[in-house]
């Protein structure tokens, strides 16, 4: 299940984003959605899950009629 | 005689989410407008406007109004300096982001139709968004 961790500094104020369980650049929609509420990130860095290919499993139906 | 102080690295970006944590800090009665003027502790008019204003009445006896300023960023405080070392104790524009990061964290959760869960982590504060 995809996770988005967030931690808040109240010395600081400021908010880091981490999103977890996410393959591929999905989780740009999420950072989308950041980046909307709280501007451009100081610092952006992908993760190694970034580089992942998301897992596409093919799907066999049954012909259907006749 | 307090002179104000932008800090134009510290943006809001949301305009609901700023008045959000503006209320979260006791501060829920705003005025809104264009080039709404700003005054000092002796009512004295400054050249300084703001697009949102709270005014020094709902701050401190000796505060001047407080104001943001709307840039095509977000919202940029306005604050005396007086207000600015006095203020929630010193650390109003520090508790005014982390209030507005909480509101951040509720909005993205509720847009992902997710659930959270929150805790602490010796004085960082951690919510895990799940969705």
């Amino acid at each position: 299940m995809p996770e988005v961790e967030f931690t808040i500094d109240p010395a600081t104020g400021k908010l880091e984003m981490h999103v977890k369980g996410v393959a591929g650049p999905a989780c740009d929609d999420v950072a989308k959605h950041v980046r909307e509420l709280l501007g451009e990130p100081g610092h952006e860095q992908n993760t190694s899950e970034y580089y992942l290919r998301p897992r596409v499993t093919p799907q066999i139906r049954p012909k259907s009629g006749s | 005689m307090s002179k104000y102080l932008q800090f134009p690295d510290i943006l809001f970006t949301d305009r609901k989410l700023l008045l959000a944590a503006l209320a979260d800090l006791g501060y829920g009665t705003v005025e809104e407008g264009e080039g709404l003027s700003l005054f000092g502790y002796r009512g004295d008019q400054r050249p300084e406007t703001a697009q949102i204003v709270v005014r020094r009445q709902h701050l401190g006896s000796a505060s001047n109004d407080l104001g943001f300023i709307r840039t095509p960023q977000g919202y940029v405080p306005l604050v005396s300096d007086y207000d600015q070392q006095t203020l929630q104790g010193g650390r109003f524009l520090v508790k005014l982001r982390t209030a507005y990061s909480e509101h951040v964290v509720e909005e993205v959760k509720r847009r992902l139709h997710g659930t959270a869960r929150r805790s602490l982590e010796g004085s960082l504060i951690k919510i895990k968004v799940r969705y």
